[in-house]
């Protein structure tokens, strides 16, 4: 005797737009300027892939930027007008622990396909994620970062774990491929026009590890 | 411990930097239409206050300020209900905040929910709403779409024995779970059930009311606007020529009024943002009231659109 089926999308959005980025726009302008700060340090790790070499100094740059999403943007700030974010606080929290456990000295570089479409991905994260926001119709000072705000962080360390991991980093992506699922459905329910980009990262990221099965 | 924005900039020395940063786009009440609580006798004005989404601003305290602006034009206007629920994220620390600033109104009727599946942990969490709103003792708690209410309602019914709160109700909302209600209506002692009506959503009159009516059941209507989509879906159609019978001036008071013109409804509660929406809400319990001729029309009008 289950109702949840009479239960639409919208249902489940317990907040309006303008309260989400207005939230958003305070958040960036608290923590200025570590947007720039993080974005430099996800770029040196997308160099780290570049050159294949020194691959372990990278997956501390990813823990950091896990923890501190999940610390002051999921926890303290998302989670007060969205509960069940509490939960996806945890997870990344847990994702920055389990990316501490994988690091491990460079081995055999990934096959190509993998690395460049891992390096598309972590410049989709890094560069094109924080000019979304006024190709959606919002100001800039709602731009999303990676490190600050979970989607380019999850882009970002998709294509980085995609690019520097000689086998697929099978422990890595389930954490971040859920918060994509849950934050495409989120901005779609919000009517928000960047809705697919969440969604484009799973199907990205999926096709790169089934090509480059060998 | 929250980063602020002096925190980050102190923290790296770099007060240089700050510019930078894009700046952040920054008496006496009318008489309302009011109707007798049935267990009591206490008058309740027809239109109340929800707070689902509209009060979940977080602590962003231009929106605070905002929340609070309308709930001074609601009481202003002679409004009393106003409804909230653990479930609503921060909607119950901005009531708190609002009627702080209001320096809590008399007028007030402080309605809560307890939503918990664990039984054991009902009276903790109603203490913590309590803590929110700032009031000393809630006067209708309800159980929240039924959530484990067997167990709850004899809790809520020892809390109203003792004078820890007045009233109790049920709720659930959009047509679920009706015939549970009905037996929770037929067999319990409770002052209030709140669901969902509204000029498209009529399955409660079969039922629902007519045994609130012979129980002596207060209602409580929620998602009168089916969360606005009602006046989304007609507010660029013209309004019936005979619209002076519904005594209505507006689409949303058109929809109000049919509600509250139903006679064993105790009160409706529309949520909103904005001061001029609350007052055209709590204008809608002024003035004449359809009868049932009209409300008939209405029906038929706005099927035919
Ligand atoms: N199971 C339950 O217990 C349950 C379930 C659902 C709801 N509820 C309660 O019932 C309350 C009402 O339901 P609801 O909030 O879901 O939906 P609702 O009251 O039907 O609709 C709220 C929406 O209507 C708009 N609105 C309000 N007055 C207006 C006006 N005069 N003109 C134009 N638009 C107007 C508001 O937008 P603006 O901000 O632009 O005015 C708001 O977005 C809830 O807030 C909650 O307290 C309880």
């Amino acid at each position: 005797m289950s109702d949840w089926i009479t239960y639409r999308l919208v249902d489940f959005l317990m907040f309006s737009p303008r309260v989400y980025y207005r939230l958003v726009e305070r958040y960036n302008h608290d923590v200025w300027p570590l947007q720039i700060i993080f974005i430099a340090g996800g770029l040196f790790v997308l160099m780290l892939a570049v050159r294949r070499k020194n691959r372990a100094i990278a997956f501390p740059a990813l823990a950091i930027a896990w923890a501190f999403c999940a610390w002051q943007f999921l926890w303290m700030r998302y989670a007060v007008i969205n509960w069940p974010v509490s939960y996806a606080a945890a997870a990344f929290l847990l994702q920055a622990g389990l990316i501490v456990v994988s690091i491990r000295p460079a081995g055999a570089p990934p096959p190509a396909v993998r690395l460049y479409g891992g390096i598309g991905l972590m410049l989709l994260g890094l560069i094109a994620y924080p000019l979304l926001a006024p190709f959606a119709g919002r100001s800039i000072a709602s731009a999303e970062s990676f490190g600050l705000m979970p989607d380019p962080t999850a882009t970002t360390t998709l294509g980085a774990v995609l690019a520097l991991s000689p086998k697929p980093p099978w422990l890595l992506l389930p954490i971040p491929l859920l918060w994509c699922a849950v934050s495409g459905l989120t901005l779609w329910a919000l009517q928000d026009p960047g809705a697919w980009v969440p969604f484009a990262s799973i199907v990205a990221t999926l096709a790169l590890v089934l090509l480059s099965r060998r | 411990m929250i980063i602020t924005r002096r925190a980050t900039v102190q923290g790296l020395g770099l007060g240089a930097l700050l510019p930078l940063m894009p700046r952040l786009a920054l008496g006496q009440p009318a008489n309302l239409v009011s109707r007798p609580i049935p267990s009591s006798g206490e008058l309740m004005p027809v239109v109340g206050l929800g707070t689902w989404i509209t009060f979940n601003v977080g602590d962003d305290p231009v929106l605070k300020d905002e929340c609070a602006a309308v709930l001074a034009a609601f009481f202003e206007s002679g409004g009393r209900m106003v409804d909230s629920s653990p479930m609503y994220g921060s909607s119950q620390p901005t009531i708190g905040y609002g009627l702080r600033k209001l320096r809590y109104p008399e007028r007030l009727f402080s309605a809560e929910k307890v939503w918990i599946s664990d039984p054991t942990r009902g009276t903790a969490q109603i203490e913590a709403s309590r803590a929110y709103w700032g009031v000393e003792t809630f006067d209708l708690m309800q159980v929240h779409n039924l959530v484990s209410w067997e167990e709850h309602l004899p809790a809520l019914f020892e809390m109203k024995a003792s004078g820890q709160i007045r009233y109790v109700g049920i709720t659930t909302s959009e047509g679920r779970r009706h015939r549970e209600i009905e037996r929770v209506m037929a067999s319990e002692p409770i002052d209030f059930v709140q669901i969902t009506y509204n000029i498209l959503d009529r399955e409660v009159e079969e039922r629902i009311l007519p045994l609130a009516k012979e129980k002596g059941i207060g209602v409580i209507v929620n998602r009168p606007f089916r969360q606005k989509r009602l006046i989304r879906q007609f507010e660029d159609e013209p309004l019936p020529a005979w619209l002076d019978e519904t005594g209505a001036l507006s689409w949303a008071q058109f929809l109000l009024k049919f509600i509250i013109s139903h006679p064993a409804v105790t009160c409706a509660i529309p949520a909103t943002t904005r001061v001029d929406h609350v007052r055209e809400n709590l204008e809608a319990a002024t003035g004449i009231l359809p009868d049932e001729r009209s409300r008939r029309r209405m029906v038929d009008y706005v099927e035919a659109l």
